[in-house]
């Protein structure tokens, strides 16, 4: 009986084994497929003195998208079958690469619509060359204004760079001026006037240090700031130094990214500092990443952090899977910048299928200011661009093929080891999830 | 080796090693004028030769300055960085001298004005810091430069109101041609020109007297003043005539010529010490040795971004093809930095240097003035052969 069993169980083993390759087979064969493949190229960092990790991120999500498009029988064109793939080409960070790297995308590579960018620089640098080469263009992560605004002249005393505007190039990443007023509102509304700001001396920390100290001291209040290096370990001396204040400040901000934010955040909950009965603690948008930010801030509860993207509770189904599938990759939760890119490879090829084109990028731009697409970050569309190219009175030029949604929330923790997508999220009123604009240390909201 | 000794003896008898060399350079630089015309090249192509030109410029001016004169410097990445902010802002806000009464608007000055404007002000600050190492030597010249390129770094990139920040700054375009490749070609031959001129300014100064005194302050600077030689003179100009060129080709490279925009994080000391590992890859005492390995690792660095992998034996990949590309992202600099680890290792001069000298017909000499010059002390047959 025993032994019976014991080769029925072989029988069915083998059984499996047989049968696995004929079902991945089909699977696999479901779509047919034409002969050309549709090739996106994509620009991210993957070495320093880029920002390597995004990069990466970057990088997954889109080759993601389109194995999640290819499972799906790809990009249908006048009812043919195309598969999409994406290579990356590495920016570097540098202008300069990312400029060498987007003409071989496009000319060796033959790409068929550009996607990516994490730094603005480059963003700003490879431009040029995708309206030269009249490639249809969704950028999905640099900040800088100027990326997405028709007709800019960001160099006084030469002609526009581009006289007939900026037809190829679309960003659904935020502008840095949507970013820059959310934790300062939120601030002010909660009354704070003496703020204190550390900030990291970088082409992050500076500016969006400016633009808060700007904005608090129009609003009245007084602005401290401390300065520090990246890579910095010893925070105590600064923070010895705001203890020894007759009083405590309303509020300490850390403008400081990574590893550095981490540590001084951990050493500012350890002494007591920050957050504390008197003083709120205010730290950037990679504490959401809840598994690096316990490992490291172990004492971090209650610190409030701003976050760029598609809040938890907000989340659609399609955010979910790509969450769990990045959580399976990376072991944490996506980032906003991945799941732009992932949605980025997902717009252009809507579009493609929408001009029945991959070729004729007018048609494909005309249908990517067209979009109308429910994805991972939320619903995208494009206000203004050649299908409505009139900015009225007071609308800024970076509203140009700019997708005007990204969600900037500020998001609180309240449990310790809480994960980020149980945090609550406590300003624009009208994403709060618990009900409250802060949670005051040590209470439940 | 045999082989080899039989080519040696076959090229000394015939055409001669010199002439030889002579002629694979002139068909190098026909090479180079007819690439751009090659229709097959695509304008990525002609990209990173034109990048590959810059920072032939930047190794080999390099190569001079520390490499023949000695003076192991990390600023050249910072000297170039002033040519071209220099040139950005004052084509961007024009300047004020209020004591000389001289008032330069934007609308006044040219891209070339600009760049002149920036290579001189290069120089001045070559001629400032040339000035301020004059007692400094080996170690502490090398970290009094770290700290002068970090300092400027840091000043570019925390006066973003006028720099831009690590959002750069982009410079007046040099070349206003609306027709790209058009406006590429002549990109391109700029930057050859301009590398071609810089190397014979430079090649002038080494086979000079002005070059032997460089060379001798780089082997003793005590017994190179004390049988004569000036050394505060030549230390100042050797900064001052490296710096300028570096502006010069800073400021040219980043008028849109090779890049639309310069950023700060180019003059970090990981972009520095690139610049010396190219050198030294090919030949730091050599000024087209360092030009060549520059050169040739930059377009190496750019052919390795992917590399296609067949398969051996038979194997294929899932997909059935016999072939896989990797993008090997970070990973073509840690094998630069294998070829790096071995040119330290077995090649001390450089992988390039022992053929330029074999063709220039001095490598036995150049053997035994500069690469065992440590052994002879400890070899006397050795130093006997010094005097053949």
């Amino acid at each position: 009986m025993k032994r019976r069993r014991m080769f029925m169980n072989c029988v069915a083993l083998l059984a499996i084994f047989a049968l696995l390759p004929i079902g991945m087979a089909q699977a696999d064969g479901h779509c047919e497929f034409a002969d050309y493949t549709i090739t996106l190229g994509n620009l991210a960092p993957l070495s320093a003195p880029g920002a390597v990790a995004g990069g990466i991120a970057m990088d997954w999500a889109a080759k993601q998208a389109a194995a999640d498009i290819n499972a799906d029988c790809g990009i249908q064109i006048d009812g043919v079958n195309h598969q999409v793939a994406v290579v990356t080409g590495d920016s570097e960070g540098s202008p300069e690469r990312g400029q060498a790297v987007a003409e071989r995308l496009i000319l060796e590579d033959e790409v068929d619509a550009m996607l990516g960018v994490y730094h603005s620089a480059v963003g700003l640098a490879t431009m040029g060359i995708m309206e030269a080469n009249q490639i249809p263009t969704v950028f999905s992560e640099p900040w800088n204004d100027n990326v997405s605004a028709n007709g800019i002249r960001e160099f006084d005393g030469a002609p526009p760079r581009f006289e007939d505007g900026i037809d190829h190039i679309f960003r659904i990443s935020p502008a840095s001026s949507m970013v820059g007023s959310v934790v300062v509102d939120w601030l002010l509304s909660l009354g704070v006037d003496d703020v204190v700001l550390i900030v990291e001396n970088t082409d992050y920390g500076q500016p969006a240090a400016a633009d808060e100290k700007a904005r608090f001291e129009a609003a009245g209040a007084t602005v401290s700031q401390i300065d520090v290096e990246l890579g910095t370990e010893d925070f105590v001396p600064i923070l010895s130094r705001i203890q020894a204040r007759a009083e405590a400040p309303d509020v300490i901000r850390i403008i400081v990214t990574g590893e550095t934010s981490f540590n001084l955040t951990q050493q500012m909950s350890e002494l007591g500092v920050a957050p504390s009965a008197d003083t709120i603690c205010v730290t950037n948008q990679f504490a959401f990443q809840s598994e690096q930010y316990w490992a490291t801030v172990p004492d971090g509860n209650y610190c409030a952090f701003n976050r760029v993207g598609i809040i938890p509770s907000l989340f659609s189904d399609a955010a979910v899977a790509l969450n769990a599938k990045y959580e399976m990759e990376f072991g944490d939760i996506v980032p906003s910048f991945a799941m732009a890119t992932y949605d980025a490879v997902y717009i252009i090829a809507d579009a493609m299928e929408r001009a029945g084109s991959y070729t004729d990028a007018a048609a494909i731009v005309g249908a990517i200011e067209a979009t109308d697409l429910d994805l991972s970050q939320g619903r995208y569309y494009f206000r203004f661009g050649g299908h409505n190219p009139d900015l009225p009175e007071g609308t800024p030029e970076f509203m140009w093929h700019q997708w005007p949604d990204p969600i900037v929330t500020v998001m609180q923790y309240f449990e310790p080891g809480q994960s980020g997508l149980d945090a609550a999220v406590i300003y624009p009123e009208v994403y709060q999830t618990h009900g409250t604009s802060y949670i005051v240390p040590g209470t439940s909201p | 080796m045999a082989v080899f000794n039989r080519f040696e003896t076959a090229i000394d008898a015939g055409i001669g090693r010199r002439r030889l060399g002579y002629l694979l350079l002139g068909l190098v630089l026909l090479f180079f004028l007819w690439f751009p015309n090659d229709a097959s090249q695509s304008n990525y192509a002609k990209t990173v030769f034109i990048s590959g030109f810059f920072y032939a410029i930047m190794a080999s001016s390099w190569a001079l300055l520390a490499g023949i004169a000695g003076q192991f410097s990390f600023g050249h990445m910072a000297f170039m960085g002033i040519g071209a902010y220099v040139a950005g802002l004052i084509a961007r806000d024009g300047f004020i001298i209020a004591g000389l009464g001289i008032q330069i608007t934007p609308e006044s000055i040219s891209a070339i004005g600009a760049i002149i404007v920036g290579t001189v002000v290069a120089g001045l600050v070559g001629l400032v810091i040339g000035w301020l190492l004059l007692r400094l030597r080996a170690a502490y010249l090398a970290l009094f430069t770290i700290a002068f390129a970090e300092l400027f770094r840091i000043a570019m990139l925390t006066e973003y109101d006028y720099t831009g920040g690590s959002n750069g700054l982009s410079l007046r375009p040099l070349i206003e041609v609306a027709e790209v490749d058009t406006a590429r070609q002549i990109e391109y031959y700029l930057m050859f020109a301009l590398l071609i001129v810089c190397l014979l300014l430079m090649y002038r100064v080494v086979n000079s007297p002005i070059g032997m005194f460089l060379r001798a302050m780089r082997e003793d600077e005590d017994a190179a003043s004390a049988l004569g030689v000036n050394v505060v003179r030549y230390k100042i100009l050797v900064f001052v005539f490296t710096s300028m060129i570096v502006g010069l080709a800073g400021a040219i490279f980043y008028s849109d010529v090779g890049s639309e925009r310069i950023i700060p994080e180019q003059l970090e000391v990981l972009q520095m010490s690139l610049i010396i590992a190219y050198a030294v890859i090919g030949g730091m005492e050599s000024l087209i040795g360092a030009a060549a390995g520059a050169f040739i690792s930059r377009y190496m660095l750019e052919a390795m971004r992917e590399v296609v992998i067949t398969l051996p034996f038979g194997l294929t990949m899932a997909d059935g093809s016999d072939a896989f590309t990797w993008e090997t992202g970070a990973w073509r600099f840690a094998l630069f930095g294998l070829v790096m680890v071995f040119t330290l290792r077995y090649m001390r001069n450089g992988l390039l240097y022992p053929i330029i000298n074999w063709f220039s017909g001095r490598d036995l000499v150049m053997k035994k003035t500069v690469s065992k010059r440590h052994d002879w002390d400890d070899d006397p047959a050795q130093l006997e052969g010094r005097d053949e």
